[in-house]
């Protein structure tokens, strides 16, 4: 399969003050800082990591929703950044994006059928009854009834409300759809429901996904492939077993092991490693290395030399100076120890 | 005898489209330094309950209908009002998931960890702020004696966190009631927090009832669960109990719907079909039965009661631990299996 996406040297930063003068002078947020990826036609990337990491920024710029600061963004061939007017619109076509809040997301005043739809009309495509027949097929698809048609966005509960989503990215039958986050605010018996469904259209429609979720274990069962990200850089990428089985980066180390796992057996005998303090302002990342202030191994190096992905085995890239396969003993070694014998 | 005793707990709210049974007959013990998480989806009821024991309900529109919460034998639902206040907070106390919108904006950190100090324990102005300052660096807040003057803005969401416990605990209560105490936060700050809420537990002794639907979170934490589902107890036992032999339907249903990355292969997700019940229109019968894959004529015409099915683990099921009922196969009407 080919590349259907291809990043490379993203970056987003924001100002931090709008005023007229303040433009040069006033500090800007790195919320994405130079990362590169691709995703192939037909598998999904998931891209995880905990508040500010950029994710969603990163979602949001690969549909310009947000103009990027820098880098290239290659849709199929095409320069993504470079598009205007009508040839975006056409782009617009084939990427569609899933939201986070099924409240906020939907219209309270079109009804579903509308919503739906609503991609054709700004399209221009078919006439009002074609439109109709669709707006059923698509209700169908994501399993709702399709003689709800005409009901309104508060008639339904979380879980439907994010299908009546997922059906409107569908209308137009795209290749990407830009996941930012789509079941978090479910419960998880519908949680469940909302994922297996994203699993089938995929499958039905030769779909194309960018996950973005902080959930580690909703990733690991929905991608092919994942980034971690941590303070607008990726720290880790690769395949979703080696990823998970094993993490080469301690920022993902210390991820996988923070989340507690139902099974109070494993709980009480499982090995994790706190991570101390918060995670820096992306305003005034840290030099070197970004995770190097709350990484239980970090040396002098990681202080002043920002470490590239580097592959550490096939189809896997890390970050990180001292990257090597999980166990790292970090609970032995204290911060500027012997963790050069680790190497 | 526990140190809390829930028994038959049922509050309801008059609301214009009829009675909401939020809490429709719960029960529990908890034991001295032990911890109790209850589990449920939205709307089960489990904050409600929380907020019931502290007699926190609002009146009107709501109101505890029935039911008895006795604290050290003491019964809570009849203390008088002036009793009340003085065990919340010092007691009782709660820390709640969001803690900026629980953290009073125009005071200092302190002054707000020392407020119940100054009331319940009648400490000076000087005597709670330094006792203030202890509790924040307790609680693992870096340079306290600086910290406690700031405003919380000035906090980061997991310090803000780490001062509502440092506020909840001055006073050493018995118990500590945390609703979804870590649902805001990144997992690694959760960590951070439920490591502290554990050894702060070991050094002082403190009961938690611990609210939350994260099922890792109870795994981590409880000694005892409990499930709820539309206002109901489900299920209650020990968490080993309740996670490797659950025993109803729909605790099975949130276990397998939960995927996990600690299992080699990506499993497939078998979610619970359907929605949730609303609570003014709840089902007749047991009020899982329209999602439950098991049920029988008798689910949709009789509510389950609690039972004992072994030793000190409970459920609500008409055929839990019978042989009709056996996890992941459905015998349908027609002895077919699914």
């Amino acid at each position: 399969m080919g590349d259907l996406l291809r990043v490379e040297g993203l970056v987003k930063y924001f100002s931090t003050d709008q005023g007229l003068i303040a433009s040069r002078l006033s500090k800007k947020v790195h919320a994405v800082d130079g990362i590169s990826f691709t995703v192939r036609s037909g598998e999904t990337l998931g891209l995880v990591g905990e508040s500010g990491c950029g994710k969603s920024t990163t979602g949001r710029c690969l549909i310009r929703l947000l103009e990027p600061t820098a880098g290239t963004i290659d849709f199929d061939g095409i320069d993504v950044r470079a598009l205007k007017g009508r040839a975006l619109q056409e782009f617009r076509r084939d990427v569609q994006f899933i939201f986070q809040d099924p409240y906020a997301s939907l219209n309270p005043r079109m009804t579903i059928g509308e919503i739906v739809t609503e991609p054709l009309a700004v399209h221009r495509l078919g006439t009002p009854q074609e439109r109709r027949a669709r707006a059923k097929e698509l209700l169908d698809v994501v399993g709702l009834n399709p003689e709800h048609i005409n009901r309104y966005p508060h008639e339904f509960s979380g879980g439907q409300r994010q299908r009546i989503g997922i059906a409107r990215s569908l209308a137009l039958k795209p290749r990407l759809v830009i996941c930012d986050e789509p079941v978090s605010a479910l419960d998880v018996s519908i949680q469940a429901q909302v994922i297996n469904l994203l699993d089938d259209l995929q499958d039905q429609f030769g779909l194309t996904y960018v996950f973005i979720a902080h959930d580690l274990s909703v990733v690991r069962h929905i991608s092919d492939r994942v980034a971690v990200m941590y303070l607008g850089k990726i720290v880790e990428v690769g395949g979703w077993q080696g990823l998970y089985d094993e993490p080469h980066h301690p920022y993902t180390q210390s991820l996988l092991s923070a989340v507690p796992v139902p099974d109070p057996a494993k709980q009480r005998t499982r090995e994790r490693i706190i991570l101390q303090g918060d995670v820096p302002s992306p305003i005034d990342p840290p030099n070197g290395c970004r995770f190097h202030t709350r990484c239980p191994i970090a040396q002098d190096i990681c202080h002043h030399q920002e470490p590239e992905l580097r592959q550490v085995a096939p189809d896997h890239e890390a970050a990180c100076h001292f990257a090597k396969p999980f166990p790292i003993e970090l609970a032995a070694v204290a911060p500027g120890t012997e963790a050069a014998d680790a190497v | 005898m526990a140190l809390l005793e829930v028994s038959d707990l049922k509050t309801q709210f008059t609301t214009r489209d009829g009675v909401v049974r939020a809490v429709d007959g719960v029960s529990f013990a908890l034991e001295e330094g032990h911890t109790l998480a209850i589990v449920g989806e939205s709307g089960s009821g489990k904050s409600v309950t929380a907020l019931s024991i502290m007699r926190l309900i609002p009146d009107p529109p709501g109101k505890i209908a029935a039911g008895k919460v006795v604290l050290r034998g003491e019964s809570v639902l009849d203390m008088s009002d002036a009793d009340v206040r003085a065990m919340r907070g010092d007691r009782i106390a709660m820390i709640f998931q969001d803690p900026m919108t629980s953290l009073n904006p125009v005071f200092r950190v302190g002054f707000q960890i020392g407020e119940a100090l100054r009331i319940h324990k009648g400490m000076s102005r000087k005597e709670a702020d330094a006792r203030a300052v202890e509790m924040l660096d307790l609680v693992g807040i870096p340079n306290a004696p600086h910290r406690a003057k700031d405003y919380p803005h000035q906090f980061s969401g997991g310090m803000r966190q780490r001062a509502m416990i440092a506020m909840a605990l001055a006073c050493d209560p018995d118990i500590l009631i945390a609703d979804e105490p870590t649902t805001a936060l990144d997992v690694t700050i959760q960590a951070q927090i439920l490591e502290l809420m554990i050894e702060l537990q070991q050094r002082k002794g403190t009961a938690i009832i611990m609210i939350t639907h994260d099922l890792g979170v109870v795994a981590d934490m409880a000694d005892d669960v409990m499930v709820m589902y539309a206002g109901k107890q489900v299920e209650y036992g020990s968490a080993d109990a309740v996670f490797y032999s659950p025993q109803h339907p729909y605790t099975w249903g949130l276990l397998d719907s939960l995927p996990r990355h600690d299992i080699d292969e990506k499993g497939t997700l078998l979610p619970i079909e359907g929605q949730p019940p609303s609570l003014i229109d709840v089902p007749p019968g047991c009020a899982f039965h329209p999602r439950c894959p098991y049920a029988q004529a008798v689910c949709r015409e009789t509510c389950p009661e609690l039972r004992e099915i072994e030793p000190g683990h409970m459920a609500a099921c008409h055929f839990a631990g019978t042989d009709s009922l056996v996890r992941g196969r459905v015998a349908t009407a027609e002895g077919e299996v699914r």
